[in-house]
């Protein structure tokens, strides 16, 4: 294993200006579970740490009434236990339960779910459709990118060599609407997802249609996507049988799976097209 | 790069040298000869490294030793010695739900965990409160009698 070189900022400028630093040679360490993997699997073109824990700024959960703002360090299982998010936000912590194990979520924070940028990650998946905000500081000052134009590819983001994220934010969605999270894996507990899936559904009130509908699909494409056409094809429509067909039609076109070790791409589609559909009825179901 | 460190351990403070890369789980094994705790997958799929951190079950194979400065650790020797078994261990013995053991102190410490936070928990509960100690021996039915059994004490 190579000579790593460490340090552990008291304040977040002090951070950025480190790690505008070290460029590609630095990475900054929240809770470590996908960087000690990565660290263990052997030589990397990093070698600099710059440990975020002393960044108190970047810890705790903020509610106003309307928007909730998680703060990047904060841990999966501190996210679950937070009643405001239980209340308005409950597919997140549906998504949380599904993250790795106990001792897993004990460690893993949310910043480091959505920074590592796996097509597979279960509560950053969530986090699209609920549509954050994410909050980042870096060596040219703060910006907020959405969370939809924060991934570029496997494994990367729109961030730049310096920059952290600090936050999470999000509003709360219209208080009539149901939202449902489906993971795939091979084995019940702490499994990687196949195919995960999340949906947001909003009725019309008094109405049987749909005033809009999100779809968040993962683990089947370069990037984690929102399927606007599968989406479009369900607004302003009375729910039928054939209507979730064709939205889950549109889900599986759209998406792009590999062949891997765990799963054939044939069958992730698939699975998108099952799962998309399992979903919206359980959202739908739920509602009436 | 090797660093000093003080790592608070079962409520006492050990200093050490270590390299950044080296886990908490090697540092307890290797420089503090705490080998009570076990090194299973190295991956944070097993939990036979399970420490608990401010109370809280963690995979020491996860955690770099630098970043435990300033937490309080307990590890499986600050829970019971042969002398003085802790509840959950009595109770893992009387059910027969220890074969090899290789998993036992990682689970002893996870369920340490469960039941200071809830004392009382659903069956359902306690099988999801020990998904990350895997145990290739008992099946677990004979593990979740022996926590449930705790709880009702
Ligand atoms: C056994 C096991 C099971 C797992 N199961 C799941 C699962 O079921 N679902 C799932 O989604 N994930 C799973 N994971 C992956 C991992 O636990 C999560 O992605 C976790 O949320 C990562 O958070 P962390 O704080 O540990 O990240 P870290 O490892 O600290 O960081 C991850 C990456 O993001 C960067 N980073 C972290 N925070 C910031 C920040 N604030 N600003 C800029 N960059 C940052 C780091 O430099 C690093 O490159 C699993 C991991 C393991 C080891
Ligand atoms: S050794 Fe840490 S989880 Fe297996
Ligand atoms: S008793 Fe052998 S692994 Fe659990």
């Amino acid at each position: 294993m190579q000579e790593l070189n460490y340090w552990e900022p008291g304040n977040l400028l002090e951070a950025v200006s480190l790690l505008s630093n070290l460029g590609e040679k630095g990475r900054p360490l929240a809770g470590g579970t996908d960087l000690l993997v990565k660290m263990k699997q052997g030589p990397a073109n990093w070698n600099g740490i710059v440990n975020l824990k002393g960044l108190t700024e970047l810890k705790g959960i903020a509610f106003d009434g309307q928007t909730i703002t998680i703060g990047a360090l904060t841990r999966v299982s501190d996210m679950m236990a937070d009643s405001w998010v239980g209340l308005h936000f409950p597919i997140l912590v549906e998504a949380a339960r599904s993250l790795g194990t106990p001792q897993i979520r004990n460690i893993a924070t949310i910043g480091g779910n959505l920074c590592n940028a796996s097509p597979a990650a279960d509560v950053a998946l969530v986090f699209l459709i609920y549509e954050a905000r994410l909050h980042i500081m870096g060596p040219k000052g703060a910006r907020k990118v959405p969370v939809q134009e924060f991934y570029t590819g496997p494994g990367q983001t729109v961030l730049e060599p310096g920059e952290i994220l600090t936050a999470v934010e999000m509003d709360v969605p219209p208080l009539n609407s149901k939202g449902v999270f489906v993971k795939h894996g091979k084995r019940k507990s702490h499994e990687i997802a196949l195919v995960n899936v999340a949906v947001l559904i909003t009725p019309q009130p008094g109405t049987k249609l749909i005033a809009r509908a999100r779809i968040a699909v993962g683990a089947v494409a370069s990037t984690q996507l929102r399927l606007r056409e599968a989406e479009e094809s369900l607004s302003q429509t009375v729910v039928t049988a054939d209507v979730l067909e064709r939205a889950a039609e549109l889900a599986e076109a759209a998406v792009n799976p590999i062949d891997d070790v765990r799963s054939t791409a044939a069958y992730r589609r698939q699975m998108v097209r099952v799962l998309t559909k399992r979903a919206l009825q359980k959202a739908w179901g739920g509602e009436r | 790069m090797k660093i000093p460190i003080s790592l608070q351990i079962n409520g006492e403070m050990y200093q050490v040298q270590v390299p950044v890369q080296k886990t908490l789980l090697a540092v307890l094994r290797e420089d503090l000869a705490l080998t009570g705790t076990k090194n299973g997958c190295d991956s944070g799929e097993c939990g036979a490294c399970t420490v608990l951190m401010d109370g809280r079950p963690v995979n020491s194979c996860l955690i770099l030793a630098v970043d435990a400065v300033g937490k309080q650790i307990t590890t499986i020797e600050g829970i019971g010695g042969i002398a003085e078994l802790d509840p959950i261990q009595e109770a893992l013995v009387a059910h027969g739900a220890i074969q090899c053991g290789y998993c036992t102190p990682g689970l002893v410490m996870t369920a340490k965990a469960l039941l200071d936070s809830n004392p009382h928990p659903t069956e359902t509960e306690v099988r999801e409160g020990i998904a990350g100690n895997l145990c290739r021996c008992t099946g677990y039915v004979k593990v979740v009698e022996a926590i449930m059994d705790v709880s009702r004490h």
